[in-house]
């Protein structure tokens, strides 16, 4: 019965209702001027962003090997934020009861999700037609994947925000029944006529779980398509039906990682303490850890197929993008996303603290940027994507002034657009909160405290 | 958890030592007419043996039919044991209770049949002992250590080796049950097998210590396992359609679809058998229905992910393969029974909580499941073989003799036996899981209503 070796029950289960509510409002109404100080830097260096993109632009479309790293960074944030929302969604999926203080922390990634959208749209002048290459667009005309994809990013986005709102509704009136003028005038639009009647409550249960469901299946399938057709098929010879499956795994891995991150420094800055413990940190440790291990083995699967295979088009391939041309990035993202991370976590006293997997986290995020790097600047550095397999593999592509501000000015712009939309929506659900008080209980067994869980169909 | 009932600890000893101590006529008719089944498989065995591997189907250049497909059907079967023990324990999924010793259980018969296939297949099945003593290195007589084939019965037997342990780690304090209950030469069995078992606090933290150890260790090692067996495939050039960087995963949560699924049959013939009706509830049909859906759409994704890139790169050969095994018949027809038992009848089945709850319906679908995934091992290997060689000429068909037949149909006789004559040892159901979920059951009070709940960390 290791069930009993339990840390102290959650500090915010001795709260009632009303204290909670009170507490998330208060922190929604007055973020501080420290917040705007750092909301001003990142808009800084989003402007320097900005700048960057105009000197790639200045370059033109023709030459792809200009937009390797615009097309990175793009892929870097897809991967982690767009894939944090899934956080939420799978353990809202299992019903479990420790997701409940971080489950708008991860939905509000959707605003990333936006931004992210505006990213994508000079990269469809970028990417050539499918014509006379391998695609997984086949025969249908060349400029497919520019369509698909758009719809796919659009779609998931649009999903995202939905979750975002939909779940965030009672909430919203908590905020227009608390608050007066214009504030309560806008609320009460965004909260659609809430009441928190039984067919209310049934609605957004449902409403809830179909778009989870949903987002979790069209985030694969945009892993999919984004892999394949801004990196994959760009690469002749490279042929590799488990690429877009790791991609998936290394946006479920980022996911854990940031959502780790974010709520280290929410906890630090916003005073979220009692809501945030080591009960959450743990959690999200041990599937970092897990992920850390489906990273390697999704990575072996596919590495050891083609090294043992000995065919010379998928050497080209692995020398290209691991050993040769890329091995830098590639043996960064190997010991950030695995070794480093592995080593960590797997020490349980370590995972049981909120310092230890945030620092894992922090070096698998370093990782993952390597380790997106590694496929997408190489792909865009291909000159003819229509040849059967790699003969000549051209240098690696340094990053230059404007590409560091783009990388800069992207994450900026990320960090920022997550900050305004915690503006808007309340940093912790409350409604979640408060059901979690109703479905738990600190009980005594045996001498000891110990949490009793109610599991509702 | 609506179905469930608060039990005694003296009425769960009865209950699930019922099948112990007591041997209805039906159990002695079940386990005599499986044994004859099992016979007439070691007979045919005997006779191919004998004969030599004319008597089968196997001709160049097919020379992996049946038998591999089977022996790669069963090792997915074994999968669902740590599915469903390691995993769901090291998680505390508080449903997988009654599901555990069965699916350790079926792992260690499935992967003793697995492991029977490449012996008959190889036809002479006691040249198996040059793999272990290489008796004549000047003539090459010793196994290629570079080869997957190699690796596949190391893994294999490491995997079995756990699992054993693994069932007797978790069984110690079931069997000093046994013992405390018994007399005679099974009181002294017992007493041997229980390792001095007390139930001290002592004993049970190893125990425990023990099980988590276990399950952690263990994980590698199942994925291994199967993922050794793709590379058997994927390390393959020659042959088109096994070259895929997707098969290790694509195996792995395929055995699991399998493996998971198998245990819901066995757990509704067990719970029929043995009236464990308060022990099995529909609750656990389905939870197990649920994670099926997840478990089955993975796999389905990854097959789509096998489809695509085998066409993705536009080779001749490779698409020929895949127009052959989609639109040709037989193949075409297998095919599309393959996918509708595998995924699509199955799965929108278990959307519904009706479905999930309905002990026919999920015997229907999860016995479908089975047939699908027979079916896709046979269609990853058969059809690929058949057109092999560059040229037309050279290509050919496969068609199982009566005796393959007759070894495949008593593999199913012989785990079906093995599993009822270990229910007549030892329960299936562990006890002290069954008592230590009773004590963690609890309940919470909602305004008017009771909610089911359980004392956990999470």
């Amino acid at each position: 019965m290791h069930e009993l070796h339990h840390p102290a029950p959650a500090s915010y289960l001795g709260m009632t209702a009303q204290e909670i509510t009170q507490d998330v409002l208060q922190r929604h109404e007055s973020p501080g001027r420290q917040f705007w100080t750092v909301a001003a830097v990142l808009g800084g260096l989003f402007g320097l962003g900005i700048i960057g993109f105009i000197l790639l632009l200045s370059k033109g479309f023709d030459d792809r090997n200009v937009w390797g790293y615009y097309a990175s960074i793009f892929a870097y944030i897809f991967t982690v934020a767009q894939s944090a929302i899934l956080v939420s969604v799978a353990l809202r999926m299992v019903k479990a009861h420790w997701r409940r203080p971080f489950a708008r922390i991860s939905e509000l990634f959707a605003a990333v999700g936006l931004f992210n959208f505006f990213l994508l749209i000079p990269l469809l002048w970028v990417l050539p037609s499918t014509e006379g290459r391998r695609s997984i667009w086949f025969e249908w005309p060349g400029h497919s994947p520019h369509i698909w994809d758009t719809i796919a990013l659009g779609l998931l986005v649009v999903l995202g925000l939905a979750l975002l709102y939909f779940a965030a509704i009672p909430d919203m009136a908590a905020v227009r029944d608390h608050t007066t003028g214009a504030r309560q005038r806008r609320y009460q639009r965004m909260a659609m006529g809430w009441q928190g009647t039984p067919h209310q409550w049934k609605v957004l249960q449902v409403g809830i779980s179909v778009l989870g469901g949903f987002y979790f299946m069209f985030l694969i399938f945009t892993h999919m398509m984004i892999s394949v057709d801004y990196a994959m098929s760009l690469v002749p010879g490279w042929k590799d039906a488990i690429f877009p499956a790791f991609h998936a795994i290394i946006g479920f891995q980022s996911a854990v990682a940031i959502m780790l991150v974010t709520m280290f420094i929410l906890r630090w800055k916003t005073g979220l303490r009692r809501y945030l413990e080591v009960d959450q940190f743990w959690g999200l440790g041990k599937l970092l850890l897990a992920l850390c291990l489906l990273w390697f083995y999704f990575w072996w699967s596919g590495f050891f197929t083609y090294w043992y295979g000995r065919q010379p088009a998928e050497q080209s391939v692995l020398k290209f993008l691991m050993f040769e041309t890329y091995k830098v990035p590639f043996f960064l993202a190997f010991a950030l996303c695995f070794v480093t991370p592995f080593v960590i976590l797997m020490w349980n006293i370590v995972r049981k603290t909120t310092w230890g997997p945030v620092l894992a986290a922090i070096i698998v995020l370093v990782g993952t940027f390597f380790n997106i790097v590694r496929f997408y600047v190489p792909a865009f550095s291909i000159e003819d994507s229509t040849l059967h397999a790699l003969e000549n593999v051209p240098p690696a592509n340094i990053p230059g002034v404007a590409d560091i501000l783009v990388i800069v000015g992207a994450l900026a712009g990320a960090v920022l657009a997550y900050m305004l939309a915690t503006r808007i929506f309340p940093i912790t659900s409350i409604w979640e909160m408060k059901e979690g008080l109703l479905l738990q209980r600190v009980r005594t067994f045996m001498k000891i405290q110990i949490k009793v869980l109610a599991k509702p169909e | 958890m609506q179905e469930r009932v608060k039990l005694s600890d003296a009425r769960i000893n009865r209950d699930l030592l019922r099948s112990i101590f007591e041997t209805p006529k039906w159990y002695l008719i079940l386990v005599g007419s499986l044994g004859l089944v099992v016979l007439t498989g070691f007979a045919a065995a005997g006779y191919m043996i004998n004969h030599g591997l004319g008597v089968t189907g196997l001709n160049r250049p097919v020379m992996w039919g049946f038998f591999i497909t089977n022996f790669v059907f069963w090792i997915g079967i074994s999968h669902a044991g740590v599915m469903l023990s390691a995993i769901l324990r090291l998680v505390q999924a508080e449903w997988r209770r009654p599901a555990t010793r069965a699916a350790e259980v079926l792992t260690v018969f499935s992967l003793m049949t697995a492991m029977m296939m490449p012996l008959i297949h190889a036809g002479r099945p006691w040249r198996v002992f040059y793999w272990v003593f290489p008796y004549d290195f000047a003539r090459g007589v010793y196994p290629n250590v570079r080869s997957a084939l190699v690796w596949d019965p190391a893994a294999v037997f490491t995997y079995l080796t756990s699992s054993i342990l693994f069932v007797y780690i978790a069984l110690v304090p079931d069997i000093a049950v046994l013992r405390d209950r018994s007399t005679g030469w099974r009181h002294v069995l017992y007493s041997i097998l229980s390792l001095g078992w007390r139930g001290s606090v002592r004993q049970w933290k190893l125990q425990l210590i023990a099980g988590i150890l276990l399950s952690a260790v263990i994980l590698p090692i199942f994925v291994s396992v199967h993922s050794i067996v793709s590379w058997d495939f994927g390390s393959a050039m020659a042959v088109e359609g096994w070259h895929s960087t997707v098969f290790a995963p694509y195996f792995v949560i395929g055995a699991v679809h399998s493996g998971v699924s198998a245990v819901v049959t066995v757990m509704i013939i067990l719970r029929w058998m043995f009236r464990w009706e308060d022990y099995i509830r529909l609750e656990h049909l389905d939870a197990l229905a649920k994670l099926l859906i997840v478990v089955a759409t993975t796999w389905f994704f990854f097959f789509i992910l096998e489809f695509i890139f085998g066409l993705y790169s536009l080779e001749g050969p490779e698409v020929a393969l895949r127009e052959m095994q989609v639109f040709e018949m037989p193949w075409a027809g297998l095919f599309i029974t393959f996918l509708f038992t595998g995924y699509l009848i199955p799965v929108p089945m278990w959307m519904f909580r009706k479905v999930r709850r309905s002990i026919g319906l999920m015997l229907f679908t999860t016995i479908l499941v089975n047939i699908g995934m027979w079916l896709e091992r046979f269609l990853i290997i058969v059809p690929g073989l058949a057109r092999k060689q560059g040229f037309t000429f050279t290509w050919g068909g496969y068609t199982p003799s009566a005796v393959e037949i007759t070894i495949i149909g008593s593999t199913f006789a012989m785990v079906s036996m093995l599993v009822l004559l270990f229910a007549k040892v030892f329960p299936l159901i562990p006890i002290g899981d069954a008592k230590e979920g009773m004590i963690l059951q609890d309940e919470i009070r909602i305004g008017k209503v009771t909610v089911p709940a359980v004392m956990r960390e999470e």
